[in-house]
């Protein structure tokens, strides 16, 4: 079988879809404390669907907003600017995330899942810890695995490499260097740094599987790393890798997270995806 | 036995029945009898708990995703099958209510996968596999087949006609 190389895979991520320029436009004043309904409105009137995704989000109960927010301005007082805008963010990017991911065996709608649950699991865990700082965090969970979406033709085109006896006791990111040169997490920063995406939520994204070796690491990448593990390991989005991921164990130091707030999360993951998802109509069934 | 005539036999053995097939999401359980098949997807460090009454055929299969309930009290009541130590006896008594009976249950065990590394706080898997033994231990029941641990991603599908229970990782299939 033909082993692409890392040459292939870099202009592929060159291809790769430009970010909706709502999401652009977004990214640019997001370091404007003083961004208006106003101007936010400006840049969603032009894509109907797009303010229906956002409200429909904002609605859902996993925010638990006290009453219906039927408009940007009402979402603007409600949750405040930092917020809003990751909000319309996760709902510029739904599109792309609920691909099919060929390769990592994850049916339409899966990495969605998965990406929701990082999501949801990633501020659980945060407010478990008592972190502060991590503002990005939801939209940098919820983007962590786009890398898959471009390097999942490759893997699919490697099954017999990738399923290779010797490579089963190998974290599953070193697996993708030894084979493309190139892993998912890599491949997915240089994405969204394509998209002009803040360096806290590119680099969270960079070193999802390989924490220790962000220079220097934080809070951000450590929870969404601890989140992301826990998430496959309760099946929420497990592909053709199963767990064949390694959770560092200086994150968990880090972070001084303890087993039993990794059960007490666990335990209230599903609750949050389903009240999260409930306003998305995603569906997946897998044939058996 | 009321003999029908040949023209219907011959119709009725054409006829496919569609098996009713049920898919047990993390954290239920599902019972059913002969001519249902139990389906669950994307076992990591969870449990699957097949129980079979092979005589009855009657049988149950559980998802559970942690070992002991007292992690979350309010959960342990609304979703007691999230958990090992609530999920396991509730899935032998509905089977029992169902006409199955203790001494004749095949019970086989899947799930229980680790992420790689040495990580303690990780293996929830293998404390949901200890839990499970220590249950049927006090229980009095045998463990009939297994299929635990590692990284694997397991599906599981049970028919109930025969018992037969599949576990599929990636493209594979191989019978418990
Ligand atoms: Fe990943
Ligand atoms: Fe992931």
């Amino acid at each position: 079988m033909k082993r692409p190389s890392e040459e292939d895979i870099i202009s592929r991520i060159d291809a790769f879809p430009n970010i909706p320029s709502a999401a652009a436009k977004i990214l640019s004043l997001l370091d404007d404390p003083d961004t208006s309904a106003e101007q936010i409105g400006e840049i969603l009137r032009y894509d109907p669907g797009l303010t229906a995704n956002l409200l429909k989000l904002t609605n859902s109960s996993y925010f638990g907003l006290p009453s219906k927010v039927g408009s940007v301005n009402q979402a603007l007082v409600l949750l405040g600017w930092k917020k809003l805008a990751q909000l319309i963010l996760s709902a510029c990017t739904t599109a792309v995330m609920a691909k099919p991911v060929p390769g990592y065996d994850l049916q339409p709608g899966e990495l969605w899942r998965h990406s929701i649950a990082v999501s949801v699991v990633a501020e659980g865990l945060s407010r478990e810890l008592g972190v502060t700082g991590v503002d990005e965090i939801f939209t940098a969970a919820l983007l962590h695995d786009v890398g898959k979406l471009v390097l999942g033709d490759f893997i699919r085109d490697n099954t017999s490499s990738i399923d290779d006896e010797s490579l089963r006791e190998v974290s599953f990111e070193k697996v993708e260097q030894r084979l493309f040169g190139i892993d998912h997490a890599e491949i997915g920063a240089r994405i969204l740094s394509n998209w002009s995406f803040p360096e806290t939520i590119i680099t969270a994204v960079r070193w999802h599987h390989d924490p220790d070796a962000a220079d220097p690491p934080n809070n951000l990448i450590d929870v969404v790393h601890i989140a992301n593990v826990l998430c496959l390991m309760i099946g929420i989005g497990i592909g053709r890798e199963g767990l064949q991921y390694t959770p560092s164990e200086a994150a968990t130091r880090r972070l001084g997270l303890k087993g039993e707030q990794l059960e007490i999360v666990a335990a209230q993951a599903m609750g949050w995806v389903e009240e999260l998802s409930e306003s998305f109509s995603v569906h997946f069934e897998e044939e058996f | 036995m009321i003999l029908r005539p040949a023209r219907e036999r011959v119709w009725r053995g054409r006829v496919k029945v569609q098996p009713m097939k049920q898919i047990v999401a993390v954290g239920d359980m599902k019972v059913g009898r002969d001519g249902d098949i139990l389906v669950t997807h994307a076992l990591g460090s969870c449990l699957g708990l097949v129980v079979y009454d092979p005589v009855a055929k009657v049988g149950g299969l559980l998802h559970a995703m942690l070992p002991l309930s007292r992690i979350n009290l309010q959960k342990a009541e609304s979703h007691p099958y999230m958990f090992v130590d609530r999920g396991v006896p509730l899935l032998f008594k509905a089977v029992y209510q169902m006409g199955g009976q203790k001494q004749r249950l095949i019970v086989k065990a899947t799930g229980c996968g680790s992420p790689l590394g040495k990580n303690a706080m990780f293996k929830i898997g293998e404390r949901n596999y200890k839990v499970l033994r220590k249950l049927l231990e006090k229980n009095n029941v045998a463990l009939h087949a297994e299929d635990v641990g590692g990284t694997d991603s397991r599906t599981v599908h049970v028919d109930l006609s025969s018992g037969k229970t599949i576990i599929r990782i990636k493209e594979k299939r191989k019978e418990l």
